[in-house]
C-alpha cells in the first residue's frame, strides 16, 4: 500500500555527479539542499568569526568600517537566505514524503529547478565579494535609503538584491512543492490527523513559505528597480512601505526557520520517551495558530519608526507566548511518565526547548513598544535573536540531524563525540550571546565596527569572542563525527532507535521510491508504534492463553 | 487526494480573522493589501487541491490510487530551466548578454521538459500493453 497504486519510473536512472544534479529523488534534492546550506553555514559563520575578531576589544583595526559592514551584512544573509531557511526546507523535502507514505514529491521537477535558482541566487549573492565595491552592505534588510543607488552604489549590492531574490523565488517553488505533496501524496489510510508531528511543523511552516516569501520576491523586484533610477521608495512614506514589505516576509521566515527544527526535536523527544507525543490535537492547533499569528506581528520591528499602529503588533505579539507555552507543556508531558534514553538526539531536543526559551521569553520583552524603544537597536535585540535562531533552531536542527541521519545514511553517529559536541555547544553558545543582553542593556549600539573604551564592554566583548570560537570547535566536532561515522560505519539497519513514524518503516538509506514493500497499517499518527504494541498485546495474549492451558 | 485542501481553508480563514483585526485596528492600505495577498494565495492554493479533485475538501482517510502513475527519476530540463533562470537574472546586473543566453537555454530547456513529459505519458501508456 503505498500513494500511488503503481509508480513507474520514467527514465533509466542516471548516476555519479550529473545523477546527482539532475536527480528529481526527494531525497537527492532534499540532501543537495542541505549539503550546500550545510557550506554556506561554514561562509556565513567565517564571516561572524572575522565580525567578532574586529570588536573583541574596543577601538579595535581587525578590519575596515566598509569591510564591517560587508560582514555583518553577508553574515545575516548568509545565515537566513542560504542556510537556516533552506535547511528547514530541506528537511521538509526529504522527510515529508517518507513520513506521509508517498513515493515522491508532487512536482519533483519543480523542486529541482528551485533547488538549481536558489543556488545561483547564492553563488550570485556571495560573488558580490569580488566586486571593486564589495559586497551588499546595507544590512540582511537593506532599508531604504540606505539601500538605494544613491547611498549604496555599486555592482555588489546590485548582486547581493539580485541573490537574494534568486534565493527567494527558489525557495518559495520548494516550500510549495511540500505543500502539494502534504495535500495529494499521502499513503492510503493517512487521514491529516494522522500525520506525524514534525509533517505538521513542515506544513505550518511551508504555508508560511507560500503565503510570506512572495511580499520577498516583490521588495527585492522593487528595490532592483529602485537602484536604477526607479525612485519607488521615495519619502517617510516609501521608507516604511519598503519596512512593511521587507517585515511581512522577515518577521514569518522566523518562524520558517523555528518550526521544522521544533518538530525535529519534538520527534526525538517523543521516541527517546518511548511515548506518543502529548496532546497530538493540541498541538496541531496550536502550530497552526502559532503560524497564523506570527504572519501577523511583522510591524513590531517598526515601532519606534512612529509609522505603524503599535497597539496591534503588540497585542499580536504578546499572543505568541499562547501556542508557545502548549508546544513546551507537550514537550514536558512527552517526557513525565515516559522511559527516557538520553541519547544525543534527545539532549540535543531538550536543550532546544530550554535554549530557545531565553529567546522565547526575551521576545515577550521586546514586543511591548515601550521595552522595545528602549533597547531598540542595541546588542540586547542581537542576543535575543541569536537565542531563537542559533540557541533555538540550530539546536534542534542538530536534534534532527542526530535522530534522522542513520536514516539518511545507514549508518550511526558516535553518540560520545555527538554528547562531546553538545556540551562545547553550550558553553560556547551562551558565552557568545548572553552578555549581549548585558551591553545591549548597557546601551551598546549593535553595527558598529568599533566602540569606545567602556567598563565591562571590553571584557565581555572579549568573551563574547572567543566562546564564538568555541562554537566553532562545536561545529568541527560534528564534522569530524561525520567523517568518522561515515568511514567506520556501524550499520544502522532500518529502525535503530524504535522510531514511530512511517519513515522507520523503509531501508536504511532508503531505496528510490522509499518503500520496498507494502506499508503498516496506518491508523494513528503513530503506525510504527500501534504495530508494536499489538504485537506485545498479541504476545502477552498467548502467553497467558498459555498458561491458562 | 481526500482533505488536501482543509488545513489550506483553515489557515486561511485563521489569516483572514487576523486580517480584519488589522484592516479595523491600523486601516493601513499597504498592511491590509500584503495581509489580503498571503490569505489570497492560500485560498487560491486550497481552490487549486479542489479543482483538480473534488475530495480534497472531504474529511477522512484518502483512498488508495487507482491509475498508475510516471515518477521521473531525473530531469536535465528542470536544472536547465533553473540555470537560465539565474542566467538572466545575472545578466541584468553583470552583463546584458546573458540575459539573452539565458532565454535562449530556457526556451531550449522549456522544449526538453515537453520531450520528458511526453516520454513520461508513453511510460503510463504501455504499462497495461501485454508484454510482447
Amino acid at each position: 500500500m503505498t500513494a500511488t497504486a503503481t509508480p513507474v519510473p520514467a527514465q533509466s536512472r542516471v548516476s555519479g555527479w550529473l545523477g546527482a544534479a539532475t536527480s528529481t529523488d526527494h531525497k537527492r534534492i532534499g540532501l543537495n539542499l542541505g549539503l550546500c546550506s550545510l557550506a554556506f553555514f561554514a561562509l556565513g559563520g567565517l564571516f561572524a568569526l572575522l565580525m567578532r575578531s574586529q570588536i573583541a576589544q574596543p577601538n579595535e583595526h581587525f578590519v575596515s568600517d566598509n569591510t564591517y559592514n560587508q560582514l555583518f551584512t553577508m553574515h545575516g544573509s548568509t545565515m537566513i537566505y542560504l542556510f537556516v531557511t533552506p535547511m528547514a526546507i530541506a528537511l521538509a523535502l526529504y522527510l515529508v514524503p517518507l513520513q506521509i507514505g508517498a513515493a515522491s514529491l508532487t512536482a519533483p521537477r519543480l523542486a529541482s529547478t528551485g533547488f538549481w535558482v536558489w543556488l545561483c541566487g547564492g553563488l550570485i549573492m556571495e560573488s558580490s565579494w569580488l566586486t571593486a565595491d564589495g559586497a551588499g552592505r546595507a544590512g540582511w534588510f537593506s532599508y531604504v535609503p540606505l539601500s538605494n543607488g544613491t547611498n549604496t552604489p555599486g555592482v555588489g549590492q546590485d548582486l547581493w538584491v539580485m541573490g537574494v531574490l534568486l534565493a527567494a523565488i527558489g525557495m518559495w517553488v520548494m516550500g510549495g512543492c511540500v505543500v502539494a505533496t502534504i495535500g495529494r501524496r499521502r499513503a492510503p489510510g493517512m487521514s491529516l490527523m494522522r500525520m506525524p508531528v514534525f509533517t505538521w511543523t513542515a506544513l505550518a511552516s511551508m504555508l508560511m513559505v507560500l503565503g510570506a516569501f512572495p511580499a520577498l520576491i516583490i521588495v527585492m523586484s522593487l528595490l532592483f528597480i529602485d537602484r536604477h533610477g526607479g525612485h519607488i521608495f521615495v519619502g517617510f512614506n516609501g521608507e516604511i512601505d519598503y519596512q512593511d514589505l521587507f517585515w511581512f516576509f522577515g518577521h514569518p521566515v522566523v518562524y520558517v526557520m523555528f518550526f521544522p527544527y521544533l518538530g525535529a526535536a519534538a520527534e526525538a523527544i517523543s521516541v527517546n520517551s518511548h511515548k506518543r507525543w502529548f496532546g497530538y490535537g493540541a498541538f496541531v492547533g496550536s502550530i497552526m495558530l502559532f503560524a497564523a499569528l506570527s504572519m501577523s506581528v511583522w510591524a513590531h520591528h517598526m515601532f519606534v519608526t512612529g509609522g505603524v499602529t503599535n497597539q496591534y503588533f503588540a497585542f499580536t505579539s504578546t499572543a505568541l507566548a499562547v501556542p508557545a507555552g502548549i508546544e513546551y507543556f507537550d514537550a514536558i508531558a512527552t517526557m513525565v511518565g515516559g522511559s527516557l534514553v538520553l541519547r544525543t538526539s534527545m539532549l540535543f531536543g531538550i536543550t532546544f526547548f530550554v535554549q530557545f526559551l531565553i529567546g522565547g521569553l526575551t521576545g515577550i520583552f521586546v514586543a511591548s513598544p515601550v521595552l522595545d524603544y528602549h533597547v531598540n537597536s542595541s546588542y540586547f535585540v542581537i542576543g535575543h535573536f541569536h537565542y531563537t535562531l542559533f540557541a533555538g533552531s540550530v539546536f534542534g536542527f542538530f536534534a534532527g540531524v542526530y535522530h534522522w541521519f542513520p536514516k539518511v545514511t545507514g549508518a550511526l553517529l558516535r553518540e560520545s563525540l555527538g554528547k562531546l559536541q553538545l556540551a562545547i555547544m553550550i558553553v560556547g553558545t551562551n558565552m557568545t550571546f548572553f552578555p549581549m543582553f548585558i551591553l545591549g542593556e548597557d546601551g551598546m549600539s549593535r553595527r558598529i565596527s568599533r566602540y569606545p573604551t567602556h567598563p565591562g564592554w571590553g571584557t565581555l566583548n572579549l568573551i563574547e569572542s572567543i566562546a564564538a570560537g568555541i562554537i566553532a570547535l562545536g561545529v568541527l566536532t560534528f564534522l569530524v563525527n561525520v567523517f568518522v561515522s561515515l568511514r567506520t560505519r556501524v550499520p544502522a539497519g532500518p529502525d535503530p532507535w524504535l522510531g514511530q513514524t512511517l519513515e522507520w518503516a523503509a531501508p536504511s538509506p532508503p531505496p528510490p521510491l522509499n518503500f520496498d514493500g507494502p506499508l503498516p497499517p496506518i491508523r494513528s499518527y503513530a503506525p510504527l508504534l500501534d504495530l508494536r504494541h499489538e504485537r506485545h498485546d498479541r504476545q502477552s495474549h498467548e502467553a497467558r492463553q498459555e498458561i491458562a492451558s | 487526494m481526500r482533505g488536501g485542501a482543509i488545513p489550506l481553508l483553515a489557515w486561511g480563514t485563521l489569516l483572514l480573522v487576523l486580517l480584519l483585526g488589522n484592516w479595523v485596528w491600523t486601516q493601513d492600505t499597504v498592511q491590509v493589501g500584503l495581509f489580503a495577498m498571503a490569505t489570497g494565495i492560500i485560498y487560491a492554493t486550497a481552490a487549486l487541491f479542489i479543482a483538480l479533485n473534488r475530495q480534497a475538501v472531504r474529511r477522512g482517510p484518502p483512498a488508495p490510487a487507482s491509475e498508475p502513475e510516471a515518477i521521473p527519476a531525473a530531469s536535465l530540463a528542470a536544472v536547465l530551466v533553473g540555470l537560465s533562470i539565474a542566467c538572466i537574472g545575472f545578466g541584468l546586473v553583470w552583463a546584458g548578454f546573458l540575459i539573452y543566453f539565458g532565454a535562449g537555454i530556457l526556451v531550449l530547456s522549456l522544449g526538453r521538459l515537453v520531450l520528458e513529459l511526453r516520454a513520461e505519458l508513453r511510460a503510463v501508456g504501455t504499462l497495461g500493453e501485454p508484454p510482447r
